[in-house]
């Protein structure tokens, strides 16, 4: 019925001077209309793969290639890389480098441009349409943010109206917003348009949620490829290889100890339903869920156990006072809509720093002190623009903080005020007793050290080594050679202390950034995304990493938006919305409340979800607590089971 | 000192590069702005090399008067002005000192207005000129005269790339800063702070060039898949990029309105040639 629209036969490759093939005998082919997810671990060959379907391998990659490529039932040899991308858009993963042009209009028409068609211009308008970005079409590169850069980079790939559109890594720069909007574009490009989507992706909840199939790498070698159901049940297979399948996926898999290969496990919180119990109160969660609407019921019976589970467990010193009567709020709050805002705006009002160990403890000197700080920007029309106001806050030691909330939000500026990097422009702000007004960066680097997001930008020697010690030998540190020595071990960096760190993979460059700000052994460290741009088995190993952060640091914050590392890893969660404070408290508090999370544009964890449906004491935030709470149902189960089959057999 | 520092801390890598590009694409709205921009550059090519060769103060005199009129027309930026100005006041001051300490007097400040003149001149033509065409239009009245398109696209490019660098300098040099350590003492006339600040923005430019060099790898691949190498030189493309390009009556009418003035001139200079000194 589908047509074959690319072909690969017996591809290898393998780059001049190298002495493995990257791609290994790979034969393959992509229906027309599909929507392939390119999975693999670092260096299986995802990205070359996914270079010779426009001839970039072998035309520009010179090296030893064979094989066949075929594409719309033609072999694509002896012709060139110009030629098959009328057919195949390619959006690389750095796409801000693949914007040429000045302006929006400017770069979605150049494609068609310079292949010399008359209506170029048509044609990068209805690219700008279908991305949605008609309405900047005059704007300049640099005025764009971060997504809408991508999204040009789309409309420069849809302008020629490709047939294949290949996307390398869409969303690791994004956050889950975002990260949803490029996929709701795929995922129309895809129905409406027919166009046949290739992605190389690592986040296996939007794999679950927008592909059909799933082509897995391995060595250079192509594993299987799969209808995105059965594929991601392979969850003892992808494991090793460091692929995640979604938490869903895992639990169900980890509940199931010695279910046959080939099982097929439920991948969303939706299909999950009914799935899962609560371990010894199964009749309770049953009969709520199958009735779906005795949330009252829930919530009473939430709020009692949230208060308990908060006494009993309360971690990292937060008053379980204070927990309960949050907790209680929240219960209150959910009743109705209108009862849920205002539980949202007293959070507003409440003063954060109430519920902190210090407080209690009274005597201990803060870490960082913040009164009413604000932050404001002057644009290009003289006025200001205001990006955080009246920020009240207070870190202590010890504490493990996460900064959450979407683009924009000012979590970056915060701790740029906190790092001397932006002065504020109203109130103050002290770390470690001293006042950051006014002072230069330098003065405050060895209290507060900045993590930047891109750990490129940190880069300023031309060794690892030479990296971690700058710091140290530009205050002439009489002990700098043991530090440097022992935080390349504690970072694991001693094979490749002396590689230049801009040519180390992403996994690796994180950690060279912060081995860099451990060095300096600052009392705060500011870390902006640092699981940004990682891929899912890289990421867990950063939070071990983090742990390690701890013994080297007193307080270290964390801007993120990535929910399962809030849950795996904070003590104390913040959020911000629109440049202010929006909550402040135990990440039990704050995750237990569904409609601070939606106002402040998070999304919740599959994890979050299925904690709150089956009304699990707390919101559990691994994978560990959770099956350790929760039962597999057997007769619900093999419904779901049978209804997988069909649902992967009409694919 | 503190006037120094409160200038500096208005110096924002920001604002440079707002003040930058904001100058460099915002021309379309002035008269000159809307000429072609092959009048623009023929005519300038006029204004940039025939006063080399004038020793005629009068013609001189005129030529600046009308550079001065087409500076006003072309809503240049008071900053690049004020440059300009510091420039040509530094260059002949220096000059005059020498020639003080040479023995000179009062008489060789004439001759130096001379030279002051035809730099003037030059110079306010390059300042309309340029601030008339941004980056875009300059690159394609440039390939429509004939000069080969990887120059004219690179052109542009590096001005798309500008604000990019700019950050990224901005970016490094705060690296630096963030794990650097300040001299204690700013020294007499704040020399150490000086110098510690020279020698790190400096230092900046080793890792800007192997950022850039690492990301000109993707640029240079995804020219290829937007078919840059199949446009270029490829007449075709070239005739469909510049069909937005024509003459018009304004044009023709800038053009007619200069050689009048300066066929008036020329006869103007030629009978009182030493009409002011």
């Amino acid at each position: 019925m589908a047509n074959n629209i690319l072909e690969l036969r017996g591809v290898s490759f393998t780059y001049p001077g190298a002495e493995t093939p990257v791609l290994q005998d790979v034969s393959l082919s992509l229906t027309e209309g599909d929507f392939v997810a390119v999975i693999g671990g670092n260096g299986s060959g995802k990205s070359t793969l996914c270079k010779t379907f426009n001839g970039l391998i072998p035309h520009y990659y010179t090296g030893e290639f064979a094989g066949e490529v075929i594409l719309h039932g033609k072999s694509t040899e002896g012709k060139t890389v110009s030629q098959l991308s009328r057919h195949i858009g390619y959006v690389y993963q750095d796409f801000e480098n693949q914007l040429v042009r000045p302006t929006v209009l400017d770069d979605a028409c150049f494609t068609p441009l310079n292949y010399g068609l008359a209506d170029y211009r048509q044609r990068g308008e209805r690219a700008l349409e279908l991305t949605g970005l008609t309405g900047k079409r005059h704007d300049f590169i640099w005025q764009l943010s971060g997504g809408q850069k991508h999204l040009l980079a789309l409309a420069g790939a849809l302008a020629m109206d490709p047939d294949i559109l290949v996307i390398d890594e869409p969303i690791s720069q994004l956050d889950p917003q975002h990260a949803r909007h490029i996929y709701d574009i795929l995922r129309s490009l895809n129905e409406r348009l027919g166009k046949t989507i290739v992605v190389i992706e690592h986040h296996t909840e939007f794999i679950a949620e927008y592909c059909r199939s799933v082509v897995l790498m391995d060595g250079g070698r192509l594993r299987w490829q799969r209808p995105v159901h059965e594929a991601l049940s392979a969850v003892a297979e992808l494991l090793p290889l460091g692929i995640y399948p979604p938490d869903v996926t895992r639990a169900a898999w980890m509940l199931r100890p010695g279910a046959p290969a080939g099982t097929l496990y439920p991948l969303s919180c939706e299909e999950a339903e009914g799935s899962f119990a609560r371990r010894g109160a199964t009749e309770t969660a049953q009969r709520i869920e199958r009735a779906g609407v005795h949330l009252t019921e829930l919530r009473t019976e939430r709020r009692e156990e949230h208060e308990t589970g908060l006494r009993e467990d309360h971690q990292g010193g937060h008053v379980a006072e204070h927990g309960v009567k949050g907790a209680g709020e929240q219960a209150v709050g959910h009743g109705s809509k209108g009862a849920g805002e205002q539980a949202a705006e007293r959070r507003v009002l409440r003063n954060p720093n109430h519920s902190t160990a210090a407080a209690a403890a009274g005597e201990q000197e803060p870490v960082v002190h913040m009164d009413k700080a604000g932050l404001a920007y002057r644009t290009i029309h003289k006025t200001l623009q205001p990006v955080l106001s009246e920020v009240s806050l207070t870190l202590n030691a010890g504490e493990r903080v996460a900064l959450v909330g979407n683009n924009g939000a000012g979590k970056s500026s915060l701790m740029k005020l906190i790092a001397g990097i932006a002065q504020p422009t109203a109130g103050t702000v002290t770390v470690k007793g001293i006042t950051v007004n006014g002072q230069p960066p330098e003065r405050l680097a060895g209290t507060a050290a900045y993590v930047f997001q891109n750990p490129e930008d940190m880069f300023i020697d031309d060794s690892v080594r030479g990296e971690v010690s700058y710091y140290l030998k530009a205050r002439h540190r009489e002990d700098r050679a043991e530090t440097v020595e022992r935080m390349l071990a504690a970072f694991r960096l001693e094979e490749l202390a002396e590689r230049d760190a801009r040519l180390l993979s992403g996994g690796q460059q994180r950690r060279v950034s912060l081995a860099i700000g451990a060095a300096m052994a600052p009392a705060v460290m500011l870390l902006d995304e640092p699981t940004a741009n990682l891929d899912i088995s890289t990421k867990q190993e950063m939070i071990g990493v983090l742990h390690t952060l701890r013994s080297h640091v007193e307080t270290v914050v964390i801007a993120t938006h990535d929910m399962a590392l809030v849950a795996e890893w904070a003590t104390r969660v913040i959020v911000m919305h629109e440049g202010r404070i929006i909550a402040d408290g135990s990440k039990e508090e704050v995750f237990a409340d569904a409609l601070l999370l939606r106002r402040a544009g998070l999304t919740e964890t599959q994890l979050m979800k299925l904690s709150r449906s089956l009304g699990l004491p707390q919101i559990c935030g691994s994978l560990e607590e959770f099956t350790s709470q929760v039962s597999w149902q057997e007769d619900v189960k093999l419904e779901h089971k049978e209804e997988g089959v069909a649902l992967s057999g009409s694919r | 000192m503190e006037a120094v520092k409160r200038a500096l801390d208005k110096i924002s890598v920001e604002r440079i590069k707002l003040e930058l590009l904001g100058n460099a694409y915002n021309s379309s709205s002035t008269v000159l702005g809307r000429l072609d921009p092959r009048t623009l550059l023929i005519w300038y090519l006029f204004f940039a090399i025939v006063p080399w060769f004038m020793h005629n103060r009068t013609i001189l005199l005129g030529m600046f008067i009308l550079m001065a009129v087409c500076t006003v027309l072309a809503r240049a930026s008071t900053f690049i002005i004020f440059i300009l100005c510091l420039g040509l006041i530094t260059q002949v001051g220096w000059m005059f000192l020498l020639s003080l300490f040479f023995g000179g007097g009062g008489e060789s400040v004439l001759p130096m207005l001379t030279l002051t003149l035809k730099l003037s001149v030059i110079s306010l033509a390059s300042i309309t000129v340029f601030s008339s065409l941004d980056p875009e239009r300059l690159s394609d009245g440039l390939s429509a005269l004939g000069v080969p398109d990887a120059f004219a696209f690179s052109l542009s490019y590096g001005y798309r790339i500008l604000p990019t660098l700019l950050e990224e300098f901005h970016q490094i040099l705060l690296s630096f800063r963030l794990r650097g350590l300040r001299p204690q003492k700013n020294g007499m006339l704040y020399w150490r702070t000086a110098a510690y600040y020279l020698r790190i923005i400096v230092l900046v430019f080793y890792p800007l060039m192997l950022n850039t060099a690492k990301r000109s790898r993707t640029t240079v691949e995804a020219l290829e898949t937007r078919g840059y190498n199949y446009a270029v030189n490829n007449p075709q493309v070239k005739k469909l990029k510049l069909s937005y390009l024509s003459l018009k009556p304004r044009d023709w009418m800038f053009a007619g309105v200069t050689a009048l003035y300066l066929i008036a001139l020329f006869t103007l200079g030629t009978a009182f040639p030493e009409l002011i000194y």
